[in-house]
């Protein structure tokens, strides 16, 4: 009866309008931002620049969280992340006095017109010297964020210390927290480094590997939210169509009728994502064809079900439990709401390595192999937990389907009653 | 197997409000009307028997199985709810095939029921239509055809003929009678005339009492000797109104020929009658309540 259902709901999910404008909104994603994907060449000794890379060295840490501090605080501007959700936060006079202090402290900046002078100076002298390399001035270079001097005799103990005492007196989530500062430091890589890593992705990765890991990257952000509103629409389509009595006087068991359904959705969905997969597959492909490589030819259906079905499972019984237990749409609200904070929590880790318990694990690069490998038990946990939940709030809604089938659990039936009550008042 | 549905000492509760009250009830293969004005309880009950609503108190049994186990009772019942429709974009055939999966059906049996049932409600030309396409007649007959889809024992349809014109009304009738022949359908209507034209057997509600239990010949002979007519002035009508109760009128230029329900014969011009089952209902419904013809 399963396998009849599901085929049945298959069909019934291709025939709805909000799966195509799915579908559609994966193919404008994936265009707009892996459309001109082009696979990284092998680097070559003498090239201008070889992209960067965080650095662990304390003092170029020390060096560039102290200069975001003092822009920072020149600005009488601070940008952080508390729970995930960007928020730009203006200090009251005692605590910018304390920022102040604490500047003093790490790096002789005694005041905001010293900070303004510091800052001017480092970015003046990049100008002046675009203006002396015309050639350099026309490539669009980003200006090399500002790094400030630490104080001769600032240990790192103290400069961490001071820098905890920020991010309080911040509100946590700034730029001095242990997670971001960490973070701060970006330096140019290497031939060696770019070397190194290029032969990661070619050995480790086997190409696609990489490859197969940017495209989840940029698909998972909106498979994050999309799937709620496939949910949504089965849940609400039976009531919409009048036809919930007739399925619930139906011998099938709510189980049956609800996994049915949850997995032709998540299978649904999974589909034109293995199809949009199969372009990267193909570059990969020509240029390991050109270049003489092995590739894995598994990666990308690897990915795609390891690293993004999880998401699928999870939003879309995230719709499913919501809209069976109040009859409205309210899950898209509540889905939205974590999605949001899923992708603003995820921006300090774009890099990839620090999955945590992300609903939409970043890593936006084809390269960091060594951080993806690192963070691999971290993110199998996390896929684990995401598919696992998904598996729960379904059954929890086949038990609330229960319920309804015997008229219990109405409780669409108990607000209107209630609005209707209030209203009369 | 027993083939009877038995209620026992039913009440039924939404909140605080009673819906049925201590309803008994014994259903036998064949048509069964239950009858009642709007809100009398009747769609309640129905759903309690169909396993749509946990009943409150009392027992309810459908062929032997309690519908404290709905999982049993739902294989051998099929339901037709008043207000029901399908997924507009599937067509009659997807619809069929859809509850019949639900059903428990294999794929050969699927397509072995399927167009016969389509052509036993004459819509075996119609399988490749849109259910939004179709008229109320047609979605109702879908309706029937999707109710006994898994050869119930009971079938219940609940008020199917509200809507329909009267040419529809007189073959979905027929319809009824047909599939009858063989199952228990309880058919819930508040249209005098369809219980008139199929059952037998009756039930009648009011506000949540079952004030009659019997056969329609037993509710007629209740009316026996009540019910006549004459030909009146419009003004006497008003006079007429006040003290009886007038069952149907008909206009004859500045006269009426009204019909009405007396204990005794009220005037030298009143006609007796012959009592039909409105008149019988309109008794029942304006004596005093719990007159049983069992």
């Amino acid at each position: 009866m399963l396998a009849q259902l599901f085929l049945k709901e298959c069909k019934q999910t291709a025939r709805s309008l909000i799966y195509w404008l799915i579908v559609l909104v994966l193919i404008f994603d994936f265009t707009t931002q892996l459309g001109g994907m082009d696979i990284k060449k092998k680097p070559e000794a003498g090239e201008e620049s070889y992209g960067t890379k965080q650095s662990r060295d304390p003092e170029m840490i020390m060096k560039s969280t102290l200069g975001q501090l003092v822009e920072e605080y020149w600005r009488e501007s601070y940008t952080t992340y508390p729970i995930g959700f960007y928020k730009n936060v203006t200090l009251n006079e005692a605590d910018d006095q304390k920022i102040g202090e604490i500047l003093k402290e790490t790096t002789g900046i005694a005041d905001r017109d010293a900070a303004e002078q510091a800052v001017d100076a480092w970015y003046a002298a990049q100008e002046e010297e675009k203006g002396l390399n015309p050639s350099e001035a026309e490539t669009v270079k980003p200006a090399e964020p500002f790094k400030a001097e630490p104080l001769e005799g600032l240990t790192y103990d103290r400069f961490e210390e001071l820098m905890e005492e920020a991010d309080r007196i911040l509100g946590g989530g700034s730029n001095y927290s242990k997670e971001y500062r960490e973070k701060n430091a970006v330096v140019p890589m290497t031939y060696e480094d770019a070397l190194k890593e290029y032969e990661a992705l070619i050995g480790e990765d086997g190409l696609t590997g990489g490859y197969a890991r940017l495209f989840s990257d940029y698909m998972v952000i909106f498979l994050g939210i999309l799937p709620v509103f496939l949910a949504v629409t089965r849940g609400l389509r039976d009531r919409r169509s009048m036809m919930q009595e007739l399925i619930y006087t139906r011998r099938c068991p709510a189980f049956t009728i609800m996994a049915g359904r949850y997995l032709a959705m998540v299978a649904m969905l999974t589909i034109p994502v293995l199809l949009l997969s199969l372009v990267p597959f193909s570059k990969c492909m020509d240029y390991a064809r050109t270049a003489g490589i092995a590739v894995d030819m598994l990666a990308f259906v690897k990915y795609v079900f390891g690293w993004l079905v999880p998401t699928i499972m999870a939003v879309t019984a995230v719709g499913m439990f919501f809209t069976e237990l109040t009859d409205t749409a309210v899950a898209v609200l509540i889905q939205g709401a974590w999605w949001f904070t899923a992708v603003f929590g995820g921006i300090g880790s774009l890099h990839g390595g620090s999955y945590g318990w992300s609903l939409v694990p970043r890593h936006n690069t084809p390269m960091n192999w060594q951080g993806f490998h690192d963070g691999f038990a971290q993110l199998l946990t996390n896929r684990l937990l995401y598919a696992g939940a998904g598996l729960i709030l379904m059954v929890l809604t086949a038990l609330i389907y229960t319920q309804k089938r015997k008229g219990r659990l109405e409780i669409r039936g108990k607000i209107s009653a209630y609005r209707k009550n209030k209203s009369e008042v | 197997m027993s083939t009877t549905i038995k209620i026992r000492n039913l009440n039924q509760y939404y909140g605080k409000k009673q819906a049925l009250a201590d309803i008994n009830l014994t259903i036998e293969t064949g048509m069964f009307g239950l009858l009642g004005r709007n809100g009398a309880g009747k769609t309640t009950l129905m759903k309690v028997i169909a396993t749509l609503l946990p009943r409150s108190e009392g027992e309810v049994s459908v062929c032997g199985r309690s519908t404290q186990h709905p999982q049993e009772v739902r294989k051998i019942v099929g339901y037709l709810p008043q207000d029901f429709s399908m997924y507009p974009n599937m067509t009659v055939y997807e619809v069929m095939d859809y509850l019949g999966v639900l059903s428990g059906l294999g794929k050969s049996k699927r397509r072995q029921r399927i167009p016969m049932l389509l052509e036993r409600v004459n819509l075996q030309d119609d399988q490749k239509k849109k259910v939004k396409a179709l008229s109320g007649g047609m979605k109702r007959r879908l309706g029937i055809a999707q109710a006994i889809l898994h050869n119930p024992k009971v079938l219940i349809v609940d008020e199917p003929t509200a809507g329909l014109d009267p040419e529809e009304r007189v073959r979905f009738r027929n319809l009824l009678c047909e599939i009858a022949e063989k199952r228990i359908v309880i058919l819930s209507t508040h249209i005098v005339g369809d219980i008139e034209a199929t059952c037998e057997d009756i039930a009648v509600l009011d506000e949540g009492h079952m004030i009659y239990q019997g056969t329609v010949t037993e509710l007629l002979a209740m009316t026996e000797g009540k019910v006549y007519s004459a030909q009146i002035s419009k003004r006497e009508l008003e006079l007429l109104k006040k003290d009886y109760i007038v069952t149907s009128m008909l206009t004859l230029g500045n006269n009426v020929m009204a019909r009405f329900l007396a204990e005794e014969k009220p005037f030298a011009l009143a006609k007796p009658c012959e009592a039909g089952v409105e008149d019988a209902y309109m008794y029942l419904m304006h004596t005093e309540r719990g007159i049983s013809g069992c």
